[in-house]
């Protein structure tokens, strides 16, 4: 809703609007200022804001005594892993439900959709229980697979609002000039599907890649990603703030860049499409 | 169905068309069924047994379910619960409609600010916590620095007092989710009939008239998402919690979620686990079925 607003009342919004922005980022920036700083520097009273000694020796040290590339990595692959997989099955599910829907269609995506809101504890034990019976605790791949099936609704459900966006009279357009199955797919639907899908994986990721409840509960050594790491070093470290929040920040970089480009998507995965 | 009425057998290809869409459709049924529904039935089935470390299929019937409501923790995380999860959902709320309404004004920049107010909801709260801790703890955050400031009676040491550390979590869940709030609030507000306002202000409507007898009434779909979105995240809430307060001081800020994982690894109490596992799915499904049921007779 629109109405018009006089230049000065403008300017007055606009000022509260980037001083709240500020607010609701600040913990964030601070986080990542204190990364710089030394470990005097970071807990000085009264605090300092940038004209402090800016130094990487957080970082290295950080990346000396808990090797934070192997984290890195392990989150890389869980969360890649997870989404890539998830995707896979998902593109055909949707694919069946947008094009082909019959009258469970909207019965069976709500069902889906739903299971997503249900806690995690709900199927803890199963999930726990199978990982000891297979030895397969701690270990990323069990960890790729278990976070494809907790998303795997959000990520049908995602590609299917994406997939009834594309127009169908074009689909039957190629079906009338003979285009057989396979040429539909890979020639029509395809290039058409590939924002929504692109879309949907970058949500994916990002959900993935913040996923606390599993990797902290499922993983040791081997397996634990950055949210892990980040779990270890707030207790025993937890008066060294420059290095924690060096470690913060380096598992945050990622989504701070990623988080920017996804925002749309963010709010329509979130809300299970209630905003789109 | 496609070929099969203009003579002649239906070909390979287009029985395939047709079967196609079921075919493909399966595996994912399959996988939410098998792994969310059989699985919750395992962990229902679980509560009705004398499991303990390990699972054990004696029935017990009611008992974990009796024993898990004279538990005081247990008592602690549901009244956390409720404490957390009202006024986290009537903060958000309020906030969201608050920062939608500023940020439908016009303003500059607005899809640059726009991101920023979501960010927090993008990062892991796992990590974003590590830095409200360090500005909650009294010795080195908000407490010292106004102390510093010369502000010397100044105090502010929440986190580290039983009854007050609830509600720190309510600040960092507010800060993290009143953004995301705010963009289901501003999709609404951009749906509203402009024309409908525009006669209203011909008609000489004050702006907060405007806002109390038209605008917000029309956000009453967005108000129901805010609400089941917010109400599920906060019985969900988890990672929150294990971050900030990890369930202390004590027991303090102990959440059904915590209490669960705490029970069964801690303590290996699987059965009472499980209970309160199931009174969990129970509460969240009592929020989301008649939410589901309604978008569904709207949609059909």
């Amino acid at each position: 809703m629109a109405r018009a607003v006089t230049p000065q009342r403008k300017i007055a919004n606009t000022a509260i609007a980037w001083a709240i922005g500020f607010l609701i980022f600040f913990p964030i920036l601070w986080t990542i200022l204190t990364s710089f700083k030394t470990e005097a520097q970071a807990i000085a009273s009264p605090p300092i804001f940038l004209n402090f000694d800016w130094t990487l020796e957080n970082y290295a040290i950080v990346q000396e005594r808990s090797d934070y590339m192997r984290f890195l990595w392990n989150s890389v692959i869980i969360a890649g892993g997870s989404t890539v997989l998830g995707i896979i099955i998902a593109v055909p599910a949707a694919w069946s439900m947008a094009f082909v829907p019959s009258k469970r269609t909207k019965d069976i995506l709500l069902w889906m959709l739903s299971t997503k809101m249900l806690p995690a504890v709900g199927v803890l034990y199963p999930i726990y229980l199978l990982c000891i019976q297979l030895g397969v605790l701690d270990n990323r791949a069990a960890l790729v697979v278990i976070l494809m099936l907790i998303n795997l609704p959000i990520i049908v459900w995602m590609l299917y609002t994406y997939f009834r966006e594309i127009p169908v009279d074009i689909l039957e357009a190629a079906r009338m000039d003979g285009a057989s199955l396979k040429e539909e797919l890979l020639y029509i639907l395809t290039p058409m599907a590939v924002p929504g899908i692109a879309s949907t994986l970058l949500l994916n990721f990002i959900l993935a890649w913040n996923e606390a409840f599993w990797t902290l509960n499922l993983t040791a050594v081997d397996a634990a990603p950055l949210t892990a790491f980040i779990a270890s070093y707030s207790s025993p470290e937890g008066l060294f703030f420059a290095k924690l929040s060096a470690a913060s920040t380096m598992a945050i970089a990622p989504i701070l860049i990623l988080g920017w480009f996804s925002q749309k998507q963010l709010v329509r995965g979130l809300t299970f499409g209630a905003v789109k | 169905m496609s070929m099969t009425d203009m003579g002649g057998r239906p070909g390979f290809a287009d029985r395939l068309r047709d079967a196609l869409p079921k075919l493909v459709l399966s595996p994912s049924v399959a996988i939410v069924a098998i792994f969310v529904y059989g699985f919750i039935f395992f962990t229902l089935y679980l509560s009705f047994t004398d499991s303990r470390i390990l699972p054990s299929f004696g029935w017990v019937g009611w008992q974990n379910y009796e024993n898990l409501f004279r538990i005081r923790a247990w008592d602690t995380a549901v009244t956390n619960l409720i404490i957390f999860g009202s006024l986290y959902i009537i903060i958000c709320c309020a906030l969201g409609l608050l920062l939608a309404i500023l940020l439908d004004q016009k303003i500059r920049a607005e899809g640059f600010i726009r991101t920023i107010y979501l960010y927090p909801m993008a990062l892991s709260f796992i990590v974003t916590g590590v830095a409200w801790k360090w500005f909650l703890d009294p010795g080195i955050g908000l407490e010292a620095v106004v102390q510093g400031w010369g502000w010397e009676s100044f105090e502010f040491n929440w986190i580290k007092d039983g009854d007050m550390a609830i509600y720190t979590i309510v600040i960092a869940a507010v800060w993290q989710t009143s953004g995301f709030v705010m963009a289901m609030f501003l999709a609404g507000l951009r749906g509203i009939d402009s024309e409908m306002l525009k006669a209203a202000q011909i008609d000489g409507a004050s702006t907060l008239a405007l806002y109390r007898r038209i605008v917000i009434p029309q956000l009453r779909p967005a108000f129901m998402s805010a609400f089941v979105v917010l109400a599920h995240m906060a019985i969900k809430s988890y990672d929150l919690v294990i971050a900030l307060t990890n369930g202390g001081p004590g027991t303090a800020t102990e959440v059904p979620a915590t209490f669960m994982y705490s029970y069964t690894f801690t303590r290996n109490q699987m059965g009472i686990g499980a209970a309160s596992a199931v009174i969990m799915l129970m509460t969240i499904a009592a929020i989301i079925v008649p939410y589901l049921w309604s978008e569904l007779r709207e949609k059909k």
